[in-house]
């Protein structure tokens, strides 16, 4: 408990006035000792006192201003530290390859990844999520954090119109830089979730390796695979002649060469796309160990609240005075 | 004195005044009086006018005899006020107001008695501003009985009865204690004891709005005339029956230690009846 104003605390002694000073506007009585002795009435006598003492009180302490210090406090949550790294690049905008089994014509991918991982995200109750978009870079969307309210808002927000292209690297830097400062809690995993590849260079990919390797990171890749597309499993695939092997494919072949775990999924369809957020589900059950902020709480309000009602009490009391005592 | 004058009330004493002064009251004093006492010899009495020839002639010595009267003699008349903050309580009219009428009453008979007349006030002591030396003429008590009237005491006690003993004459005198006696039994008792030479008539000056007239429901909070202490009072049908019962309880125990000293109390409650203190003359004093 700490103040906005201590200094108001000095004034706190006042608050025993009540019990010093007598009431003024009492009437004279001839012989008080004559009066019987009346254990209700001491009880209402001391009971004003007090009440006005707790009035007093109650309001020196709200003007002081009362609040819990906002502190850090260490939560454990079972589940995992999950940055998700979401595609925004024109290509999402396209309709899934399998959306007319599912009768779902014209769901686009980005819609169906953000309905998919909002899922995802709600089965999860107790992980930590923190999110990156991106398309020709990186976008910081959230930080890791358990606040669910923000992290579905963010992802609700990515069903939207998509931009530009896919820099798969950016995104994966700033995804692997959401765990920076946070406590590893032992179970890390980013999920990257885009539409075919793109080319990293080299410096990049030594940089990504580093880092998910630093940091133990799990690197999950969803695949939202093109219609009619390449798989990236396809080992035959053997490229045209002098054509470099296509984004998506070498990008797999690095990730595999990555000394952190590595797992590849492909959807082609949002069916196949809950399946691999399932796997994923499965396989990130871990205690997770970190540190939230807690915002501090003012408590003036209930200060003032409780002056009110003793102060209304009062207020009560002075109704039923008597107010027809003939006396000289 | 003029129209507007106090109803007077008769009084007698129950003992023989020692006065020399002339008055309405059975004497010890020879004189000019019808009680006939005995005879002496003309030489001890040399009043010729009294010569009594029967008494004379029967006396084989041939002295002369007189006979002897006891005349009627005055005797001093006291209010004794009390002036405590507690006499500053009335309903309608205060205590202290009260107290003034009751003075001029008692000055008044005092007077049409051909008794002289003294007041004394006290509250924590004797009041030396309040004191008013025995005198036939009432003009000065009246005076200060009419002060009286507007006079607030202050918060103080009524401790000042132990030392009224000391402003009043060796004679035996008739006191009109006149207080609402909230003063501590004991205390009481200890004053009335030096004032026994005297005949006391206590006065118990109570007021209705004391313990009758109360509010029926609600919270007070009372302060005391005299000491100012507080107290907070949730007023309802059960306390108030405890008050009521509380001053029934006093009013049997202040008449049961005024009735050891062989005086009982006249209570006055809101007026005062001069007929109804006749009447505890006749009742109470033999003359």
């Amino acid at each position: 408990m700490s103040f906005t104003t201590p200094w108001v605390l000095w004034l706190l002694p006042l608050a025993v006035l009540p019990l010093l000073l007598e009431r003024t506007h009492s009437r004279n009585y001839s012989w008080v000792a004559m009066l019987p002795s009346d254990p209700l009435s001491n009880l209402i006598g001391l009971m004003l006192k007090v009440l006005a003492v707790v009035a007093l009180l109650f309001i020196i302490l709200g003007i002081a201003g009362p609040h819990s210090p906002h502190q850090h406090e260490e939560r454990i949550g079972v589940g995992a530290q999950i940055a998700l790294v979401l595609d925004r690049s024109a290509s999402m905008d396209d309709p899934f390859s399998g959306g007319t089994n599912e009768g779902r014509v014209g769901e686009t991918k980005s819609v169906a990844a953000s309905r998919l991982i909002t899922q995802f995200v709600k089965q999860r109750k107790n992980d930590m999520f923190g999110m990156i978009t991106f398309s020709n870079s990186a976008m910081y969307v959230l930080p890791l954090t358990e606040n669910r309210e923000a992290i579905l808002g963010a992802i609700k927000a990515t069903a939207g119109n998509s931009l530009f292209q896919t820099n798969i690297g950016s995104g994966l830097t700033s995804g692997a830089g959401l765990f920076d400062k946070v406590p590893d809690s032992g179970s890390r995993a980013m999920i990257l979730l885009s539409d075919g590849g793109g080319r990293i260079s080299a410096d990049v990919e030594q940089k990504i390796r580093d880092w998910l390797d630093r940091m133990d990171i799990t690197l999950y890749w969803i695949v939202l695979r093109q219609p009619g597309g390449l798989s990236i499993f396809d080992k035959t695939y053997k490229p045209p002649e002098n054509q470099a092997l296509p984004p998506e494919v070498e990008l797999y072949e690095f990730f595999n060469t990555l000394r952190s775990p590595f797992h590849a999924y492909e959807a082609e369809d949002p069916k196949s796309l809950a399946s691999a957020i399932d796997d994923i589900n499965q396989k990130e059950k871990k205690p997770i160990r970190y540190f939230e902020l807690i915002p501090e709480r003012d408590y003036s309000q209930h200060c003032y609240f409780i002056a009110a009602l003793m102060i209304a009490l009062l207020l009560s009391v002075k109704y039923l005075e008597v107010k027809t005592w003939h006396s000289a | 004195m003029g129209p507007n004058l106090a109803k007077e009330f008769t009084y007698t004493i129950g003992w023989r005044s020692r006065g020399r002064h002339p008055g309405r009251h059975a004497s010890t004093q020879r004189g000019m009086g019808m009680e006939f006492r005995g005879h002496t010899t003309l030489l001890s009495y040399p009043d010729p006018r009294r010569i009594d020839l029967r008494q004379t002639i029967r006396d084989p010595l041939e002295q002369i005899y007189v006979r002897i009267f006891n005349q009627k003699s005055a005797t001093p008349v006291f209010v004794l006020c009390d002036l405590s903050g507690s006499m500053n309580f009335g309903g309608h009219q205060r205590k202290i107001a009260l107290a003034a009428s009751i003075t001029e009453s008692v000055a008044q008979s005092a007077t049409h008695a051909g008794d002289p007349f003294g007041f004394i006030g006290f509250d924590e002591n004797v009041r030396e501003d309040w004191y008013c030396r025995p005198s036939l003429r009432p003009h000065t008590a009246l005076e200060l009985a009419a002060s009286l009237r507007d006079y607030h005491p202050a918060h103080v006690g009524s401790s000042g009865l132990m030392e009224v003993s000391r402003y009043l004459p060796r004679e035996r005198s008739l006191l009109f204690l006149v207080s609402d006696f909230h003063m501590p039994l004991p205390e009481l008792e200890a004053a009335v004891a030096l004032l026994l030479r005297h005949h006391i008539v206590p006065m118990v000056l109570w007021d209705t709005s004391e313990y009758k007239t109360l509010p029926e429901f609600g919270i007070a909070s009372v302060a005391d005339c005299e000491t100012g202490a507080k107290r907070t009072l949730f007023l309802r049908k059960d306390l108030r029956k405890r008050i009521v019962q509380s001053f029934e309880d006093r009013r049997k125990a202040i008449h049961a230690l005024f009735m050891r000293f062989d005086m009982p109390p006249f209570f006055v409650e809101d007026h005062f009846e001069a007929d109804a203190l006749t009447e505890y003359f006749h009742q109470f004093v033999t003359a």
